[in-house]
This record gives structure tokens, C-alpha cells and sequence, in this order.
């Protein structure tokens, strides 16, 4: 895989291209990675998100929700892409899920701790690169310590770099060596949670490495909900410090439930990845996203999202977004999804997730073309304009995911 | 009238007939949708087929479905379902769809359900007040749903139940039914079925089709069935109320839905069934497949690279093998998901081979192959057997029975 900048202007963003280069296959940037959840896109069939987009993706596995099935890889040969139902999709191997909080401490010498369904597990270097030799990435990064946020202590993130060094080393030696992962972009960690020196350090030092393919950077939030509410200047300070001292030829990546007017400032710095875990977040929460990005288009909105869990849509029988062309809204109304969440059923999060895909793939879209047109001011300003104070209010109202209801192993009891 | 000479919300014809055994292949044709029969139609209590879209279920051919009129009326009410126009545009369903009376689930639902000749009264789970479902209350929802096909409420006893009760419930049920007619509002969109009656007694069951036949319906359901009653007993209910029941309307057996049990039901002449179990089984992991069901929790798939049935043409097949679908069972939502496509796309898939088997008259030979397959040379139970002994198909028990029957004597 490689990657180019195609259009980059100072401050307000890049556009690019990340190419397979063994089939031609292009994902443009700023470009979103299909968060997954065992493998699948959460609540999505291959068949329902195949009614979203026939757009090629990159998918984002998360070892936290697929661990288990190494053995079953190791028969089946083809890697992770192909075994959970996507043969023509490429893949992302990351450790945690970003769309649960990852728990925070349990650190032990020379690996890192990580949480499953089936309990805390260790990985050490070289039982991480096993996996990734089994599940057979296009693009992965190396093991590291990014259990930093903007409250750790200055010990803690001098900790976490050191550890996320030795990693680094240890995993870009197997990397070298690996038949398997020849192909396969490797990117380096950035961490050191909001200290500047920090992560100078944790930069400086992958920066040596010619093999590495992009960059990561990490350690900002402890995933799920958190990254919604990193304060905007924080996040921008530290990383614009980051972007400028990292090399510009090479992709960047953030992974995590950013908002949609985070992602735009980090857009504008230059980083080039993120992932559909917010998309994940806001579904699971009634939420129905309606925020303006098309700035030839007529004025559709004054909010973010709605809460479909209000009762005030029970009888509205609209559309979530007049005018939007995703299945949800074609064939579904507002009433209908407030009924299916109120008795819990799982075509509620479907329906939703239908809508918040389309919406945020088609605002991907306008982010790359206002980039080339010169034009990712106005849209910031656009999406600002969206998000009252009102709307911000209901997106911290917390309900609890609706997968906990629905799930099987529960409705058993 | 020009509302007379429009045709009727349900018409009735029969393709095939099956030269051996009572089973018949037929076209329902209602407002939403012409429907091959014998039907399988999947459950969707609240509104939706649990995680599965429309559009899904009009991929799998799928024609009609059924609504619980109890749920629906409690969520989301009838109100909102009345400025929605009725459900089919409620859950953006253009096919058809058949309600229930709601008086199944009052009765197994609720503990503390009576029973008096106004209707049923129980205690509403959600506020714990005193409620009634009259007939006429239960066709007003069915009304305001709009269902093209719609159940009338009746005299739910346990199938076990024996003595004057069940004939008091009968006598009741039809009672009901001239309730329910006359408060029927949309006899030219919607027909109101009649539910035969009269627990496991044969002359009650007799009673009961005369006096149901009396009345002007569209079809008949054969109801009290399948409620903890033996095979045995089972069996010979359906066969009496289908000899008894007119040929040239659709009767549907109420709740009867495993693979076996349809087919048997197809040759003793019932036309339309339902069950809530493709989709529930599908929630706990298990795929439907010929020879019953996999549990696919079970570890013995977890690197089995096969799909869950090589033959089987639906979407979770065609991507999904049985080891991933191991991996993420009970797990992720989306394996309910997978799995209830699968299951629906198999209950549907096997009554289309039943439909063309009757209607190239082979039906008894794909009795044969079915039972085998299904039971996999183990012994076809003894009242399958009965069944369709009484239909004129004889199943070859192997001689595994034989050599079984002698090993035991032997022992």
C-alpha cells in the first residue's frame, strides 16, 4: 500500500490517496475506517451496508472484539477481511475497541493489558505480531501503551512512551522479517497523552525509521464516549504540535468517537484517517444526525442530531432528514424509529445506523471536495452553525446502548 | 353499491391438487400481495421482523407477515397507528399482513386473564389497571392495523383442558365470531377468519366447522392446537377440521411452524401457517438446515469453513461461513440478524419445493426424501407416520427399525 498527497493547502486541510497497490484500489482522504465490532460493521449485514455504499472500504478490526478467533484464522488462511464476509474490503488491525472505554492501569512489565468479553488478557510484542501474521492486515500499527488522557500524571505519560518505544522496536523487527506482512503499511504510534514534550520524544524517535508507513496518534482519550468530550483547544494544541513535527509525506490517523466538528479542526491540521466508531456511539443512542455539510445546498438544519427517543416524534411521520436518500429515510419515518427504539427493537439501531452512515460518508465526501475547492472554512463554519447549544445539551444525555437489551445471551435469562 | 361489485379483499383458488394426500396448492390474493399457498408467514410481534428491513424480506419472496394485535395495540397504539394510515405504511411494509385477535397473549401472558361472556379481562402490565378485550374492542384494533387478513378474538382454553370447559369455549367462540362481524368497519379491505374450536374432542371440533360454516368468512383457522397436547392427539384435530372445513377457502393452522410439522400439516390440506421460532431460535444461535437445527455456539463449528447450508441461496450464505457465524452468535447483534434471513429464507425456500412438488404431483415422493433427510435414517416418529398413513403416503421404515427392534428384543 502506498499513500500521496494530492491537494494540501496550509492550515486548511489536505486531500490524498491511499492506494493497494496490488489491485489499484483507492480510498481517498480524509478518509473513514468501518469501525467493527467482532468483525462486522455493528448492526449491519454485508447485504444492509452493501444498500449504503458500493464504495470499496477499509475495515477497522479491533483485536479487544476478535481475539478469539486466531485459531479459526489460522484454517482459514485468507485473512481477517475475508473471513467475516468482506473478501474485497481491506483491513486496519487495532487493539482496542474504540467505541467502548477501554479500562484504565493493570500494566505489567514488557506487555500491554487489554479487556474482552472473555476477560483481561496480556500481549507481549511478539504474541501481537503472531496475530497480526494470522490475521494478515493491510495496515496495522505496532503494540503500544496509549492508556493516557488529559488528566494522567506526567509519570504515567513519560511511561507510556518508553513502553510504546520498546514496542514499537520490538514489532518493526518482526515487521522487517515478516513474509506474511510484506505488503502490509505499518504505522508508528504517537503518544504522550497532552504533554508537548512528550511527545516530541515518542516522534523523534519513530521518525528514524524508514519503514514506517504513517502515523498514529494516540493517547488522547480512553475511547468511547470520552472522545466526544475532549475540549476543543486542548485537543487542537496538542495536536497541531504533533502534525507539525511529523513527517508530511505520510499519512496520519485518529481513531475514535471525535466529533464532528473535532474531526473538521483535525481535518484542517492534516490529519488524513479516522474511524465510524462515533457513528456507532450516536446510533446506540437514539441519535439521529441532521447537521448541514453541503454548502451549495439549501439551509436543511439548526441541530447536530435529534433524539428519536423523544416522545415528541412519536406521530411525526417525516423522515429523519427531509430530502436525504439513504434507505431510512426513504421507506422510514421518524415515528416508526421512535416506536422500534421505545420497544427496543434491534431494527431501531439498524435503521439508525443506516441513516448515520450515509450521513457521515456523504459528509466525508464534501470534506474532501471543499478541501479542493478551497473551501473547508465555510464548511467548518456551516457545521458550526448546526450545533446550538440546545443540541449539545442532548448529546451528553446519557441512555444506555440498545445492544445490551437486544442481546441474545440476555434475552436467554 | 359501487363498493359490492369491487372483488373481495380475499380471493381464494386452487392451482394443484395432490393426487395421494389432501394437500393442495393454491393463490391468495388479498389488497397487498397474491400469496402461494401453503404459506409460511414469519412473525413480526412489534411492528418489524426482528432485524431483518423490508426490503430484506421482499428479497427472501416473502409475501406476508404477522402482526400481534396486543403489542401493536399497547405500542404504538392505535392512535398512532390511525394517523399513520395502519401499519402497512406505519412499518413500510407494502406486502401483506395478518393480525391476531390478541387474546393468545392476554391469556399466556397474563396470569391473572378471566375469562366471562363479555370478553377477556386481565390486569394491564403496564399500569396494573383493570382492562377488557371484548370482540369488539380486538376488531376496532384490527381495524385501525389494517391487516388483510385479521383473527377473530376467541375462547382461549389450555389444549389440555378436558371436559365442559372446551365446550363452553367452543360455544363461546362462536358467539364472538357474529360479535366480531358485526363490528367489523372494513369488509372491503380486510376478512375476518373464524377460529375452529373444541380442544381435542372430534364431535365438539364437528360442532363447532357446522356452525362456523353458517357464517359468510373468507377462510378458517384451525385454532387450540399446539399448546402442550400430544402428537398423537395433535394430529388427528388437524385431520378432522380439514375434512370438515370447505375445500375452496384457506385454512390456516395457528402457531405451527417446525419443518416436520409443516409438512405433515401441508398433506393432511392446511394452507397457512405461522411461528415465532425461525427468528427466536436464530436469537440463540441456531441455524435451520434439513436435518433440523445448528447450534452454532457449539464448538465443533468454529473452524468449520463451510456456509451454514451449501444449497441454500440466501445473503447470510452466500458471504458468512459457520465458523465466523460461531464467533459472533449470541455475541454481536448482528448474528440475529444473519441468522433470522437464514432461518426465514429456509422456512419460505421449503414451502416453495412443497408448493412445486404438489404441483408437479410428486408431493408423497417429497414427503419420502424430506423425512428421510430430516431425520437422517434415524426412525420417522411413530404419529409422522400415523399421519400420513391416514393420507395415504407410507414412509419405508428402514430396517434400522428392524435391526433396532430385534437388538432390543435381544438384549
Amino acid at each position: 500500500m502506498k499513500f500521496a498527497v494530492e491537494v494540501a493547502s496550509k492550515l486548511s486541510g489536505r486531500v490524498g490517496c491511499l492506494v493497494q497497490t496490488e489491485t489499484g484500489q483507492k480510498f481517498p482522504t480524509p478518509l473513514l475506517l468501518q469501525t467493527t465490532k467482532g468483525g462486522s460493521i455493528p448492526y449491519l449485514s454485508r447485504e444492509v451496508f452493501k444498500y449504503l455504499t458500493e464504495d470499496s472500504q477499509i475495515l477497522e478490526i479491533c483485536l479487544s472484539t476478535t481475539d478469539h478467533m486466531e485459531e479459526a484464522l489460522k484454517a482459514f488462511k485468507s485473512g481477517i477481511a475475508s473471513f467475516v464476509g468482506f473478501p474485497e474490503y481491506l483491513s486496519f488491525v487495532t487493539l482496542k475497541d474504540p467505541c467502548e472505554e477501554s479500562p484504565s492501569g493493570f500494566h505489567v512489565k514488557d506487555a500491554v493489558p487489554f479487556f474482552t468479553r472473555r476477560g483481561k488478557k496480556e500481549l507481549t510484542a511478539d504474541r501481537f505480531m503472531d496475530i497480526i501474521e494470522v490475521f494478515k492486515p493491510n495496515i496495522y500499527h505496532s503494540l503500544c501503551d496509549n492508556d493516557t488522557d488529559i488528566n494522567s500524571s506526567k509519570k504515567r505519560v513519560i511511561k507510556s512512551v518508553d513502553r510504546t518505544e520498546n514496542f514499537f522496536k520490538a514489532c518493526l523487527e518482526r515487521h522487517k522479517i515478516s513474509e506474511t506482512l510484506r505488503n502490509s503499511l505499518f504505522f508508528a504510534p504517537i503518544v504522550g497523552g497532552y504533554n508537548k514534550h512528550a511527545r516530541s520524544q515518542s516522534i523523534e524517535f519513530v521518525s528514524k525509521h524508514p519503514e514506517v508507513g504513517g502515523f498514529m496518534i494516540d493517547g488522547l482519550h480512553s475511547n468511547g464516549e470520552h472522545a466526544t468530550k475532549i475540549p476543543r483547544e486542548s485537543l487542537k494544541d496538542i495536536v497541531s504540535h504533533c502534525v507539525q513535527k511529523l513527517n508530511t509525506d505520510k499519512p496520519k490517523m485518529m481513531l475514535g468517537a471525535y466529533t464532528p466538528l473535532a474531526v473538521l479542526e483535525l481535518i484542517r491540521l492534516g490529519v488524513d484517517i479516522f474511524d465510524t466508531s462515533y457513528i456507532y456511539l450516536t446510533s446506540t443512542n437514539s441519535q439521529g444526525l441532521v447537521f448541514d455539510y453541503n454548502l451549495a445546498a439549501e439551509k436543511r438544519s439548526n441541530h447536530l442530531a435529534l433524539d428519536l427517543n423523544d416522545e415528541s416524534y412519536a406521530e411525526d411521520f417525516t423522515p429523519i432528514l427531509e430530502g436525504c436518500s439513504c434507505l431510512a429515510c426513504q421507506k422510514h419515518t421518524k415515528a416508526y424509529i421512535n416506536h422500534l427504539i421505545k420497544t427496543k427493537e434491534l431494527l431501531g439501531p439498524i435503521l439508525l445506523m443506516i441513516h448515520n452512515m450515509h450521513h457521515y460518508l456523504m459528509f466525508f465526501e464534501s470534506i474532501r471536495n471543499c478541501i479542493a475547492g478551497d473551501k473547508l472554512p465555510e464548511l467548518i463554519q456551516l457545521v458550526e452553525g448546526c450545533v446550538s447549544e440546545e443540541t449539545v445539551a442532548k448529546e451528553d444525555k446519557k441512555i444506555p446502548p440498545i445492544l445490551e437489551q437486544v442481546e441474545p445471551a440476555s434475552v436467554a435469562t | 353499491m359501487s363498493t359490492t361489485s369491487k372483488v373481495p379483499p380475499l380471493t381464494y383458488r386452487i392451482i394443484a391438487e395432490c393426487s395421494t394426500t389432501k394437500a393442495r396448492v393454491g393463490v391468495m390474493s388479498l389488497r397487498h400481495s397474491d400469496v402461494d399457498t401453503p404459506v409460511f408467514m414469519p412473525v413480526g410481534t412489534q411492528g418489524t421482523m426482528k432485524g431483518i428491513l423490508p426490503d430484506q424480506l421482499i428479497t427472501l419472496d416473502c409475501r406476508i407477515l404477522l402482526g400481534n394485535t396486543y403489542h401493536l395495540g399497547n405500542r404504538p397504539g392505535t392512535k398512532i397507528l390511525e394517523k399513520a394510515g395502519g401499519l402497512h405504511k406505519f412499518m413500510g411494509w407494502p406486502r401483506s399482513i395478518l393480525t391476531d385477535s390478541g387474546g393468545f397473549q392476554m391469556v399466556s401472558l397474563l396470569q391473572l386473564a378471566e375469562i366471562d361472556e363479555k370478553g377477556v379481562n386481565f390486569k394491564s402490565p403496564y399500569d396494573g389497571s383493570e382492562c377488557m378485550l371484548t370482540p369488539e374492542h380486538s376488531i376496532q384494533i384490527q381495524n385501525v392495523i389494517g391487516g388483510d387478513i385479521m383473527m377473530q378474538l376467541d375462547d382461549v382454553v389450555k389444549t389440555t383442558t378436558r371436559g365442559p370447559r372446551v365446550e363452553e369455549a367452543m360455544h363461546r367462540t362462536v358467539r364472538w365470531l357474529d360479535r366480531c362481524l358485526e363490528a367489523h368497519q372494513r369488509d372491503d379491505d380486510q376478512s375476518v377468519f373464524p377460529i375452529v374450536q373444541g380442544g381435542l374432542e372430534p364431535e365438539l371440533r364437528e360442532k363447532c366447522v357446522a356452525e362456523l360454516t353458517k357464517r359468510k368468512v373468507r377462510g378458517y383457522a384451525v385454532g387450540g392446537l399446539s399448546g402442550g397436547e400430544s402428537k398423537d392427539e395433535f394430529w388427528p384435530t388437524v385431520h378432522i377440521c380439514t375434512d370438515l372445513l370447505p375445500k375452496d377457502k384457506p385454512r390456516y393452522l395457528m402457531g405451527v411452524g417446525f419443518a416436520a410439522d409443516l409438512v405433515v400439516c401441508v398433506a393432511l390440506g392446511i394452507d397457512m401457517f405461522d411461528c415465532v421460532f425461525p427468528t427466536r431460535t436464530a436469537r440463540f444461535g441456531c441455524a435451520l438446515v434439513e436435518s433440523g437445527q445448528l447450534n452454532l455456539k457449539h464448538k465443533k463449528y468454529a473452524l468449520d469453513m463451510r456456509p451454514i447450508d451449501d444449497k441454500c441461496h440466501c445473503s447470510t450464505c452466500k458471504s458468512y461461513t459457520r465458523s465466523y457465524l460461531h464467533h459472533i452468535a449470541t455475541m454481536e447483534a448482528v448474528s440475529s440478524s444473519l441468522l433470522s434471513i437464514h432461518n426465514v429464507a429456509y422456512q419460505l425456500r421449503l414451502m416453495a419445493d412443497i408448493r412445486q412438488s404438489i404441483t408437479e404431483d410428486r408431493f408423497p415422493d417429497f414427503i419420502k426424501k424430506f423425512m428421510s433427510a430430516h431425520y437422517e435414517g434415524r426412525k420417522v416418529p411413530q404419529w409422522i407416520q400415523d399421519a400420513l398413513a391416514a393420507v395415504n403416503v407410507q414412509l419405508d421404515q428402514p430396517e434400522v427399525t428392524q435391526v433396532a427392534e430385534e437388538a432390543s428384543l435381544s438384549e
